[in-house]
């Protein structure tokens, strides 16, 4: 198993009351495999990745990558293994920074050389023109700048990507391209995916097994089939199945 | 009975590039009834939403053959009957309650600022009708809400927030743009569930704006699907099935879908001469 987490609770302390994002949460992701984590907001999904890369505090629980236990604080050797892909195109680029600068970066923090050679590369595998380079993020689109996340996150050549809603900011249309780019890049460089979103199809094109969450509880692990045939045990992933805009193409 | 009657709507902008024509020749009436838009980004659905509010700034300039409002003509009467039009007959929920809300007044304060300056009701009497807008929108604790920061909401809370606030004026026609694209779906379907029971109950004219098709046909009467500035197709949403245009078609095919092929999604065709 390459990602595993047993048991994960996640509490913050706000305005003097304890608040449970995640309570007691286990899942396993095999190498090469892509999971999906599905939700309301505030069904503590996106704090598991979070949780993932040291940016919401564990309570209790562990989290192992390949059988090791995630050290605290994450360090280099974890970011290159794992990396995030953030929701927000638009909140998650420095606005100050050009994308060469963006990119540069996590290769200057971990001193790997050839920084020309491997931009120009990166930003023609997500499928951007090599101009770009010098650009800002305000010059971009939003389906443009989220290819330009999926290229930083991908600098480190990563085995494991964690994408908390890498499209729900996006267009239709924009969607699909972007899924369809990381499809390929999944086949390609044979990556792990976890991933959250809210939308049910979304995450029934995109992912293997899906977990659906409540207030911060796992409620359910559904295979692809057994949601495609509307096979869930529970009342809660009915409902988020009957809810999913794409059920009146049904009728 | 018609409450929007809308001709030939332009919406330009002088820029130093050159003219941009956001809207081009756009043409619909509403009734009491829900009206989608429907486009990509660019496609000029916000601005023809906005237009019907005058809300365009220079260098955008708005132009149309008629523009008529339950017998007011939109195009003509002086920025003060306008202001005064805005928010008790005609409202808008903006897209992204990040940026409507002012990040440095208390939701309470917002909901109320209305009522106090508007409506001239006391402090009191204020504060109870905001706590029924938002126990109208569903908000669980709304006393907590009140007293919160918009930053300190979800982005679910917020967009409920917003809708309250339209609301509370009562209007006749909501104008609500992505009211719900920043929201999960079972948050989405509650959100929705709201303004379809007001636009019943209250006999409301809503113009939905969205790039999600399939929201918008699950949710409206008829729907507009726009295209670079002009309609390229009008049909009954129940028909969309049976969209004969290859830009509605294409905006249908590439979402996702629960137990699709899962293969590559098919991209969008696009043609400019479908806009000439």
């Amino acid at each position: 198993m390459l990602i595993e987490v047993d048991s994960l609770s996640v509490t913050y302390r706000s305005h003097g009351r304890d608040v449970r994002a995640v309570e007691n949460v286990s899942l396993r992701v095999d190498a090469r495999e892509s999971f999906g984590l599905v939700g309301e907001s505030g069904s503590g999904k996106s704090t598991i990745l979070r949780a993932i890369c040291g940016l919401a505090p564990i309570s209790a629980g562990t989290i192992r990558i390949n059988g090791t236990a995630v050290p605290t604080p994450r360090g280099r050797a974890f970011s290159r293994r794992v990396q995030m892909v953030f929701q927000d195109p638009y909140a998650s680029l420095h606005p100050r920074h050009t994308i060469d600068r963006t990119l540069s970066e996590p290769l200057a923090i971990h001193g790997i050389s050839g920084t020309d050679q491997r931009i120009m590369q990166a930003l023609t595998d997500v499928g951007l023109p090599t101009s770009f380079r010098f650009r800002y993020p305000h010059q971009l689109s939003g389906g443009q700048r989220q290819r330009v996340a999926i290229a930083r996150a991908l600098m480190l050549e990563p085995e494991i990507l964690l994408l908390d809603e890498p499209t729900s900011a996006l267009d239709a249309s924009v969607q699909a391209e972007t899924l369809n780019l990381l499809s390929r890049l999944r086949t390609e460089r044979g990556l792990t995916f976890l991933m959250v979103s809210h939308d049910l199809a979304v995450i029934d094109h995109m992912c293997d097994r899906i977990l659906v969450m409540q207030n911060g509880q796992a409620v359910e692990e559904l295979t692809r089939d057994a949601l495609a045939t509307a096979a869930m045990k529970t009342d809660y992933a009915r409902s988020l199945f009957a809810a999913s805009a794409d059920r009146m193409l049904e009728g | 009975m018609t409450l929007l009657s809308v001709k030939n709507l332009r919406v330009t902008f002088d820029t130093e590039a050159g003219r941009v024509e956001a809207v081009r020749g756009v043409s619909f009436t509403l009734g009491r009834e829900r009206l989608g838009i429907v486009g990509e980004s660019g496609s000029g659905k916000t601005m023809t939403g906005r237009s019907v509010l005058r809300l365009i700034r220079p260098p955008g300039k708005i132009e149309a053959d008629e523009m008529m409002f339950d017998g007011i003509d939109l195009l003509n009467i002086p920025e003060s009957q306008m202001r005064s039009l805005r928010g008790p007959r005609i409202a808008m929920v903006m897209q992204d309650p990040k940026y409507s809300l002012n990040p440095v007044m208390r939701v309470g304060a917002q909901l109320m600022e209305g009522l106090r300056q508007r409506d001239r009701v006391s402090k009191a009497e204020a504060y109870t009708k905001a706590v029924a807008a938002l126990t109208a929108v569903q908000i669980r604790d709304p006393e907590r809400v009140m007293d919160a920061y918009p930053h300190e909401l979800s982005g679910g809370m917020g967009q409920r927030v917003m809708i309250a606030m339209m609301l509370i004026p009562n209007p006749d026609l909501l104008i609500a743009d992505e009211p719900t694209s920043a929201l999960d779906v079972t948050v989405q379907a509650e959100v929705l569930a709201i303004l379809d029971n007001l636009v019943k109950t209250r006999g409301m004219g809503l113009i939905f704006i969205s790039h999600d098709l399939r929201l918008v046909a699950r949710f409206c009467d008829r729907v507009l699907v726009m295209y670079k500035g002009k309609i390229v197709e009008e049909l009954a949403a129940k028909d969309l099935m049976q969209a004969k245009h290859p830009y509605t078609q294409g905006l249908l095919n590439c979402l996702p879908r629960i137990g699709g092929t899962r293969g590559p999604l098919p991209g969008l065709d696009r043609n400019a001469a479908w806009a000439v």
